[in-house]
């Protein structure tokens, strides 16, 4: 087994997802993270955002987690060996008013990474660009788009769900590349 | 009137008062029920720590919001009107009367 100082975000947030299962936390990784997973680094994310799907305790967490060198630090965790930010933020696992239907799984030599899939990261993306107006999102969702394959009808269906169908329409050509 | 969905009064109060307001602060929402201060931010850490409140930060002041990606948003804000709408007259007024748009500086009221 790879140290965690020499852990990719991948492999980090799969060794954790895989250690919090054992002790029945089932958490997803979402977030800027799976930006950086699926554009290949083409943005860098310092926070792993682990989504606590089933509500588990906090304090389960905290236990589960200091197991293997985490320390708590206000809403955060952090190991001495690396630079991440670990947070568990609240579920749902959601991307704006839908649930996540699916998770995306791979197998890592440090254990199974559960991910929301590279459509959802786009999704995920375009709500805090919706939201916040948050035009850092929108970059990162192109991102997404441009290094790998999203459903793109599926990301417009989702856009007039959320009442932005028209904001869709005007950045579409940022993602049209890559779409299925 | 949602305690016992809400489980706090405080919470009912801070969910409220941001309903009405569209953003508020601790102290502020203090003031305004004339209760303590120390419930009001325990249950603003709480809302944030769950995802349905975010907050930022004006001068020194910590200004609390919904979290427009909170996905029970539409749902919450449905149940806390419906709420409102028990409240008695004058509270319910108290609470949205309360002018937000810019008023230019010197101008006699």
């Amino acid at each position: 087994m790879k140290s965690i100082k020499n852990m990719t975000n991948a492999e980090l947030a799969a060794f954790i997802e895989s250690h919090l299962l054992k002790k029945g936390i089932y958490v997803v990784l979402s977030g800027g993270a799976c930006v950086s997973i699926y554009s290949s680094n083409k943005y860098v994310s310092m926070d792993l955002d682990l989504v606590n799907v089933r509500f588990a305790k906090r304090r389960d967490i905290r236990s589960a987690i200091q197991e293997i060198g985490f320390q708590e630090e206000g809403r955060h965790y952090r190991h001495p060996d690396t630079e991440l930010l670990i947070e568990f933020p609240p579920g749902p696992l959601a991307v704006g008013e839908e649930p996540v239907k699916k998770v995306d799984e791979h197998k890592l030599p440090t254990g199974i990474l559960r991910i929301i899939s590279p459509t959802d990261c786009v999704k995920d993306r375009l709500a805090g660009y919706y939201h916040w107006n948050d035009l850092q999102c929108l970059e990162q969702a192109a991102l997404v788009a441009e290094a790998i394959e999203i459903d793109l009808e599926e990301i417009e269906r989702w856009s007039k769900v959320e009442g932005k169908l028209g904001e869709f329409k005007r950045i579409r050509t940022r993602f049209v590349r890559k779409a299925t | 009137m949602l305690v016992p969905i809400l489980g706090s009064l405080s919470s009912e109060r801070v969910l409220i008062f941001i309903l009405t307001r569209r953003e508020g602060y601790a102290r502020e929402i203090a003031r305004f029920f004339e209760t303590d201060l120390d419930p009001i931010q325990k249950q603003l850490d709480k809302l944030e720590l769950g995802g349905i409140l975010v907050s930022r930060t004006a001068g020194r002041t910590l200004l609390y919001e919904f979290n427009p990606r909170y996905t029970f948003l539409k749902e919450l804000k449905n149940l806390l009107q419906k709420a409102l709408s028990f409240y008695p007259e004058e509270e319910r007024e108290k609470l949205l009367m309360n002018r937000r748009r810019p008023r230019r500086r010197g101008k006699p009221l």
